[in-house]
């Protein structure tokens, strides 16, 4: 049976501490835009930590929430892409197909989690920082989107090493770089076809909700609240 | 083909193709690369140390083959070479349990920094000109050879001495025996945000110096005053993987969570209750909560030492009944009895404090009425509570230290001889409030030794740099101080041969020793023969299983030691015996604050940032553009104000402002922050820098310049939140306020007049 990658995010054991955040720029060779371009709101970050302020002093409360790709299965970005750049692979995931992209940046405007970035500059890194590139993922170019890809790089190579082994991958064979490097161990990958997977379990969960459910974007994406 | 109808014609064309891939699978869309014939690359996982604060997690890097530059025998040329790829978190290590902070990630970028020296530099121009030539390793090294000679010819070997950062390792432990040994003069670690309040309270309370190792993951319900434990402070990998487990770890139980602080943090942002306190009086909010448990007889009244260190507890202290409380903390008594009740009820509890409640004149009262509270709560040392991480190597044969500030005033006194002075990390020049004049003292030496890798505010004074391996090329160590309920040696030897012509310090200064007219004897020839002597007093198998596995630590697991045996203090930093009273420090004295209030009306609140801490990480570019966890800026500094506060100051997001203490001043642009006590300005340290790299230089403002000299009574640590400021409006936004989430997110009320 085929794979269909979810991720269940327990906002109660999230802390805001960003280490997916840098985890994901280390994995995916995301460019530094620097203070110029970050200025102009062209830094990119393919997994970003939302935070929510709720009340007054001294009766405050901030909220987090991880928001990245929702890897929907009705995904809006993928209909308006001229050039199916933008386009649903076998295992369900928003694949983004950079040689095949024109940079129309339709995809961008129908995403409603903002998840889609641009690349207005071609990345360069000063060496010797370019030794740090991984070298599973390749490097966009001006011109094209970039996104969350679920870290397919790692997916595929989990995939090939079950190959070899003659079976599928087993559940938690497959840490995303955000779900890896999480202290609090807050994201949880899977596949959510396999219904005894952690992913399928927390996804049932009733503290569970998806992210603008109403827009009937269909997610696989869990959010657990905390309180 | 003008634009509209290509992207007609692509359309239709899109539209037909897509119909037609409906069903048969030689139709769908094609992927540039198959499945077939996808090759992963191969990687090798090393394990490494993390260098970058004193949790000493370990490393799990990933290490591939990679093109580099290179240059031999005067060639330039490409070869291929193992280099590190990433860094994670090593799973089985106790302390951080795979995960690993965004600071850590990003230490690899210390290794492939473009501005990182890369041979021995002498001066050539004028002190703190810059200008610098390149000189080989052995002409450095009988430099410094001869001067440290001629100061023993002189008899003036009290000349020496080493400021360094403040980590805990052996490397730390070399240096300081270095100078110790060849009859030098105290060394100097210096740390913003040291933790010597904290180690001395717990010292009188629980007879060891010691940071404390929170057990969250069985802890029913726990109440932290001020300390940033999942963010910037102790071990936040740690307990952060402790704090999951408390709240989702155990099916049916969640553990209740309190968080007590004048400025919202990561840490605060995830609890139940955050209670907004007038900074500087937690202490008296721990002890009206203890005054409710005993009066309502809520928990047996068993206090340890709590009886002879605090003022009143054995007669129920009466001072601190709640009503009176809610007078000086701003929490209301219901409140705060129903607090205590909570925290009563769902034992075990625990009681955590930090930060800047410990950072007032008054901190050392603070520390102990919550670590009186944690003996009421009876979880001292028992599961669900205060920990104290047995120590693998006894650290208490260091030489005792002096502070950055007593350094400064006998330097400049005279007391001090100046001869050579050796720079070991910390940049004291930044990190030290004016008033201290650290710069002044430290010119006074003739001569500067800098073992960094970077030209930073301090060693841009040196006379001599030899710059040291990465840690990712070299050995490594550190000795956690907390973060573990088992007692852990982090080592590891290289994952990469180094780059450039760089020398390992902790050999460099070995080599010095043996070198000099009158030797300094060591019992080791290199580093790693000084790890490795540590690691055997553990067992004959233990140095090839510690470089195996990152470090050294009895094979149970953290689960084991905690629900098993309680853990205990054996083997801890340093035992005090009781002291019979805290004299001034057993009752509350309102905080003592530099500058008169009538000039200068707020409070200003340093904190370290998520991304720099104290400022010795805004040279990598990842964490210049991480946005901060609760203003979301990149490449920026900021002002943050409560926004009751910005309305009657006549300020709003972006505008600049001034603050200014009575030692100075610096400018920066607005946040306001619904999270913060009208009474007090916070602003995040680790930016302002003049002189370190690229990435940091003439960015931002950096307010411990303009902190006042403090200190915290009873001890010798700096007071850093006790400054008093005024604020002035400047002008509109200049822009340097660069926030990620103007781009735009889904935020339920969107920043209003957002700078981009």
């Amino acid at each position: 049976m085929a794979y269909r990658w979810g991720m269940a995010v327990d906002l109660d054991r999230c802390t805001g501490c960003q280490a997916c955040v840098t985890a994901c720029r280390s994995e995916n060779n995301i460019p530094t835009a620097g203070e110029q371009q970050a200025s102009r709101g062209r830094a990119i970050h393919w997994i970003r930590v939302e935070r929510y302020f709720e009340g007054e002093f001294p009766n405050v409360r901030v909220k987090y929430r991880p928001v990245l790709c929702q890897q929907c299965d009705a995904a809006p970005c993928e209909p308006v892409c001229p050039t199916y750049a933008s386009s649903h692979n076998e295992d369900g995931l928003n694949a983004q197909i950079y040689n095949r992209c024109i940079g129309t940046r339709y995809c961008a405007n129908a995403c409603p989690y903002n998840t889609r970035f641009f690349d207005f500059f071609n990345p360069s890194w000063e060496k010797p920082l370019h030794l740090q590139l991984n070298p599973d993922v390749s490097v966009r170019e001006v011109g094209v989107m970039e996104k969350c890809t679920f870290c397919v790089q790692r997916i595929n190579a989990a995939k090939v090493t079950a190959r070899g082994e003659d079976r599928t991958v087993k559940d938690g064979e497959i840490q995303p770089a955000c779900a890896q490097s999480c202290p609090s161990k807050a994201i949880v990958f899977g596949d959510l076809n396999d219904p005894d997977s952690e992913v399928s379990r927390l996804a049932e969960s009733p503290r569970g909700h998806k992210l603008l459910d109403d827009l009937g974007t269909r997610p696989k994406i869990t959010y657990l609240e905390g309180r | 083909m003008d634009r509209r109808s290509f992207i007609k014609l692509t359309a239709i064309t899109g539209t037909s193709a897509a119909l037609a891939s409906c069903g048969s699978p030689e139709n769908t869309v094609i992927r540039f690369v198959p499945d077939d014939e996808m090759a992963p690359g191969l990687a090798e996982w090393k394990p490494s140390v993390c260098p970058l604060c004193n949790s000493g997690c370990g490393l799990n890097v990933r290490v591939m083959q990679a093109d580099v530059e290179t240059t031999r025998d005067g060639t330039r040329g490409v070869v291929q070479r193992a280099v590190a790829k990433k860094l994670e978190g090593l799973p089985t290590h106790p302390v951080n349990q795979g995960g690993l902070c965004a600071r850590g990630q990003a230490a690899i970028q210390l290794t492939y920094h473009p501005d990182r020296l890369a041979q021995p530099l002498k001066r050539s121009g004028q002190r703190g000109e810059g200008k610098f030539e390149p000189m080989t390793w052995e002409a450095a090294v009988a430099e410094l050879v001869g001067k440290l000679d001629a100061l023993a010819a002189a008899g003036n070997q009290k000349g020496l001495t080493i400021i360094g950062d403040g980590r805990r390792s052996q490397r730390a432990s070399l240096f300081d025996q270095f100078v110790a040994k060849f009859g030098g003069t105290l060394s100097v670690r210096h740390e913003v945000f040291g933790d010597a309040v904290l180690r001395r309270a717990n010292g009188m309370s629980f007879g060891v110096e010691q940071l404390p190792t929170y057990d969250l993951k069985h802890t029913r319900s726990a109440i932290n005053f001020g300390g940033d434990i999942l963010g910037t402070w102790n071990s936040p990998v740690a307990h952060a993987n402790a704090y999951g487990a408390m709240r989702r770890g155990r099916p049916g139980v969640r553990g209740a969570y309190f968080h007590v602080e004048s400025r919202v943090t990561t840490s605060g942002a995830g609890a139940d209750e955050w209670v907004g306190i007038t900074p500087g009086t937690e202490g008296v909010l721990a002890l009206a909560i203890a005054h409710v448990m005993l009066e309502e007889k809520l928990l047996p009244a068993v206090s340890g030492r709590a009886t002879a260190l605090i003022d009143g507890w054995a007669s129920g202290l009466a001072d601190y009944e709640p009503a009176r409380a809610e007078k000086i903390t701003g929490v209301g008594a219901a409140r705060i009895a129903h607090i205590a009740r909570q925290l009563a009820e769902q034992s075990p509890s625990v009681a955590l404090v930090g930060g800047p409640a410990l950072a007032y004149s008054n901190g050392l009262f603070t520390a102990l009425a919550v670590n009186a509270l944690n003996q009421l709560f009876g979880t001292v040392q028992k599961p669900g509570g205060i920990a104290f991480t047995p120590q693998g190597v006894t650290a208490d044969s260091r030489p005792s230290r002096s502070t950055l500030a007593a350094f400064a005033s006998a330097v400049a006194g005279g007391t001090q001889p100046a001869g050579v002075l050796l720079l070991d990390g910390g940049n004291p020049v930044f990190a030290s409030s004016k008033a201290w004049r650290v710069r002044e003292a430290i010119e006074k030496f003739p001569y500067i030794v800098s073992f960094g890798s970077f030209i930073d505010e301090t060693s841009a004074l040196a006379d001599l740099i030899l710059p040291d391996h990465s840690f990712l090329e070299s050995w490594v160590d550190a000795l956690p101080e907390s973060g573990s309920l088992v007692p852990v040696v982090s080592v590891a030897g290289p994952v990469m041969k180094p780059l450039f012509d760089t020398r390992a310090s902790e050999d460099v200064l070995l080599d010095v020793a043996r070198t000099l007219a009158k030797p300094v004897d060591f019992p080791w020839r290199t580093f790693d023969e000084m790890l490795k002597a540590t690691i055997d007093l553990h067992g004959e198998d233990a140095w090839s299983t510690a470089q195996s596995h990152g470090g050294w630590w009895p094979e149970t697991s953290q689960g084991e030691a905690a629900s098993g045996q309680p853990p205990t203090a054996r083997g801890a930093a340093s035992v005090t015996p009781p002291s019979p009273s805290a004299g001034d420090a057993g009752r509350f004295i309102d905080p003592v604050l530099a500058g008169d209030a009538d000039v200068y009306p707020y409070q200003l609140l340093p904190y370290p940032s998520l991304q720099f801490l104290d400022g010795s990480l805004a040279h990598l570019p990842w964490l210049q553009e991480l946005p901060d966890p609760i203003t979301s800026a990149m490449w920026s500094s900021w002002v943050e104000i409560n926004p009751t506060t910005a309305e009657s100051l006549g300020v709003s997001l972006g505008d600049v402002v001034e603050v200014a203490s009575s030692l100075g001043a610096v400018r920066a642009p607005v946040f306001v922050n619904p999270g913060l006590s009208p009474t007090v300005i916070a602003m995040p340290v680790g930016q302002g820098h003049t002189n370190y790299t690229r990435y940091a230089s003439g960015r931002g403002q950096n307010p411990i310049e303009i902190l006042a000299p403090a200190t915290v009574a009873g001890t010798d640590a700096f007071a850093w939140a006790a400054t008093r400021v005024k604020v002035t409006r400047v002008s509109d936004p200049d822009g340097s306020l660069i926030l990620f989430s103007a781009r735009g997110e889904l935020r339920e009320r969107p920043y209003e007049g957002v700078t981009r």
